[in-house]
């Protein structure tokens, strides 16, 4: 029989056709949808990351990981649903305008999705614009801004901008993505900052209860 | 002009060509350091590598006084970056794309036009780097060396790396000097990925004024000794000390 640290190494080492035969195991042996994102996956999203800024792994070892994540993922969605858990917060996403590169945002918004929130991706290259409509139409309680590129940082700071100058003050903004910084994230104007997709869901969370 | 003793480069590989093609005379600095490219995919690992080479050229060439970085923000990779006695000269730039069209406003409008926009440069073309029709087989043997003949982890990491370019839609060649076999090798590459191809002219100036000692303080950072590169919020690079 699986166990949940055999699905954790499995991702771990993006073994994705392994974590495709484990999930089915380890949700019909009883085991809590969520208990198997909170102590497996998210977890092993987590060593992804440290291994990653320790260089002891490199980026395409980092998405295979991430493609046998959202594999689990997959998987688990229907059966967080069928239990019948009603998503206690809503997001908007999205990689910020001129940005085409959604890995990471995607991996982030799973990571809501499997914690308790209704996320609503709006995909690439989104503009202030597109955010602010969103935003409008969904009311959500967070909104995550993605930046892979520096020649994308500043549609970053624009957006944080044009959030809060259209009067949502109090909404709560996560930033994240390979050159965004804790200390680039308070200077635009964010609530919070997240260095990987693990830390994403700690970092919502605590920006929400502030 | 102060002799080349006082001078030294440390640049990016991917420079290599187009260094060597403005340099006709005898060279203007005492030390030529050239790194491997694609350091930016680890932005620790590009500091680490740039902080020891400047403390190595500080330290085997007592003479030096400036050394000259061909480099722009990298990911992130040159902040931090700082010499001991030296000053270090760079260029505003976002990063080799930047260097190659001459300024980030004109990288900047490049990519506001077409987000989707990859962009090919003889040195990324000789370092087997670039999305094309050789970038599968490199990577396998690339990943070969660390997966031995894991077949199934070798197939997950070139779909890993194809999906990453999934979004891109136009391969843009940059054109610094004649070059015919990289530019038609770019073509092949657009046509492999199924990608729209342009030929953009590059503007040779950053680096021609890099090598000609003509820093101009709204192109280049002159960062002091003991001081280091840091950035701000709207990306322009500062020293800071």
């Amino acid at each position: 029989m699986n166990t949940l640290e055999d699905l954790k190494t499995a991702v771990i080492n993006g073994k994705r056709k392994e974590v495709k035969a484990i999930m089915p195991d380890l949700l019909d042996s009883g085991f809590e949808p969520s208990a198997v994102l909170e102590q497996a996956l998210i977890p092993a999203m987590s060593v992804v990351g440290e291994r990653f800024k320790r260089n002891e792994i490199f980026v395409p070892e980092m998405l295979v990981a991430a493609r046998a994540m959202k594999e689990a993922m997959a998987q688990l969605e229907p059966r967080l649903v069928a239990a019948g858990i009603k998503p206690q917060y809503t997001a908007v996403i999205g990689t910020v305008e001129g940005d085409l590169h959604d890995i990471g945002k995607n991996l982030v918004a799973t990571m809501w999705k499997g914690t308790g929130f209704e996320v609503i991706d709006l995909g690439v290259n989104v503009s202030a614009d597109a955010f602010l409509a969103a935003i409008d139409q969904h009311k959500p309680h967070l909104v995550g801004l993605s930046a892979l590129l520096t020649t994308t940082m500043p549609a970053m700071k624009d957006t944080v901008a044009a959030i809060r100058n259209a009067g949502h003050t109090d909404l709560k903004i996560l930033v994240g993505g390979a050159p965004i910084t804790d200390s680039y994230a308070a200077e635009i104007g964010a609530d919070g900052y997240s260095r990987d997709a693990a830390s994403a869901v700690d970092a919502a969370r605590k920006a929400l209860a502030a | 002009m102060k002799p080349a003793g006082h001078h030294a480069l440390l640049a990016c590989d991917v420079f290599k060509e187009e260094i060597n093609h403005f340099v006709t005379a005898s060279p203007p600095w005492c030390a030529a350091v050239f790194l491997e490219m694609g350091l930016h995919d680890r932005p620790d690992q590009l500091r680490q590598t740039v902080q020891q080479r400047i403390a190595s050229l500080e330290a085997d060439h007592p003479q030096l006084q400036t050394i000259l970085l061909a480099y722009g923000r990298c990911g992130n990779g040159l902040l931090g970056v700082r010499a001991e006695r030296c000053r270090v000269i760079l260029p505003q730039a976002h990063d080799c794309i930047s260097i190659l069209l001459g300024g980030r406003a004109q990288h900047d409008a490049v990519l506001k036009k077409n987000p989707g926009t990859y962009f090919y440069s003889p040195g990324w073309i000789r370092g087997k780097r670039v999305p094309g029709p050789d970038r599968e087989q490199h990577l396998r043997e690339l990943y070969s060396e660390r997966y031995g003949d894991d077949e199934e982890m070798l197939d997950e990491l070139v779909d890993a790396d194809r999906e990453a370019f999934a979004h891109h839609n136009r391969a843009v060649y940059l054109s610094i000097f004649n070059k015919p076999a990289a530019e038609n090798y770019c073509r092949d590459c657009a046509s492999h990925q199924g990608w729209e191809f342009q030929c953009l002219k590059a503007d040779p100036s950053f680096l021609l004024q890099l090598i000609n000692r003509d820093w101009n303080s709204d192109r280049f950072l002159i960062v002091p000794p003991d001081h280091s590169i840091e950035a701000d919020s709207d990306g322009t690079l500062v020293a800071r000390p």
